[in-house]
């Protein structure tokens, strides 16, 4: 498991784009191109870092490419994400009642 | 007037929160700055920090040890980057005083969510108030070798309903 994978291969509009597009389900090689005004083989290899590092997974039916997307790499993320931010709050929080015992203990 | 360094925000990898007190800068400042405060509020509870020391200039030491409920201790060094009278406080935890480069190791045994980062907290006067902002910048490596602490390369559910549920309770 790589979340730095993860979290590189987010860091690009494109792939955050097509991550997007993916969270209403499956798509077609063709069908995720079609937005975007960039070559085929450029995008295959935007396609390629978001199957890598696990985001999505791809299926061949016949000559039809569908990517689709696996849901656990991005809860990791966004978990540890909310972990980081649940103790930051709580930091502030305690920070901002020990404020108000300091500005009493002023006045 | 100096011009201060701009912190670029990445909200995959970074935490922006911003507060507004009814309470001088002056006083927010020192709050940040001096041991006996830090002490008070720094780590949350059920957690505490026992001890604190801060060597306030670019390079200073930034040092905590908190201790959790079962009162087993874990001490954190940093330095700081910036600071800037009632300002700007900058400090990480990716470099020891002095700015060596910390050789930091994340022991899963004494994982704490601990990873490499940087913050950044920068204070204006609102009024007869204060508006702050603390920034958190992670490292995207560090976070991998924490969560493969936390057992997330093998038992995603599992680990990630911990995670969550351990999240909650400490909100």
């Amino acid at each position: 498991m790589q979340l730095d994978q993860v979290f590189q291969a987010l860091a690009d509009p494109t792939r955050r784009a097509v991550v997007a597009r993916l969270s209403n389900g499956p798509v077609s090689t063709s069908a995720l191109a079609r937005p975007f005004a960039m070559a085929l083989p450029s995008f295959t290899q935007h396609l390629g870092v978001l199957e890598a590092c696990g985001l999505v997974r791809s299926k061949k039916k016949g000559r039809v490419r569908t990517y689709e997307l696996t849901t656990t790499r991005l809860k990791a993320a966004e978990a540890w994400i909310s972990m980081q931010r649940a103790t930051w709050e709580k930091r502030l929080d305690q920070l901002d009642s020990y404020l108000m015992t300091m500005k009493e203990g002023q006045s | 007037m100096n011009k201060l360094m701009t912190y670029r925000f990445d909200s995959r990898l970074d935490l922006l929160l911003e507060r507004v007190v009814d309470v001088p800068r002056e006083l927010v400042w020192t709050a940040w700055t001096r041991p006996e405060h830090v002490k008070k509020w720094f780590t949350p509870a059920p957690w505490t920090t026992v001890e604190c020391e801060i060597d306030l200039r670019p390079g200073g030491i930034f040092r905590t040890v908190m201790r959790s409920p079962e009162g087993q201790e874990f001490p954190n060094v940093g330095c700081y980057l910036e600071v800037v009278e009632g300002e700007r406080l900058v400090w990480t935890d990716a470099l020891e005083p002095g700015f060596r480069p910390a050789n930091k190791v994340i022991d899963p045994a004494h994982d704490c969510g601990c990873t490499v980062f940087t913050a950044v907290i920068t204070l204006t006067a609102e009024g007869s108030g204060t508006r702050y902002s603390a920034l958190a910048m992670h490292k995207s490596e560090e976070e991998r070798k924490a969560h493969e602490a936390m057992g997330f390369h093998d038992g995603w559910g599992a680990a990630l309903d911990q995670l969550v549920a351990f999240a909650r309770t400490m909100k």
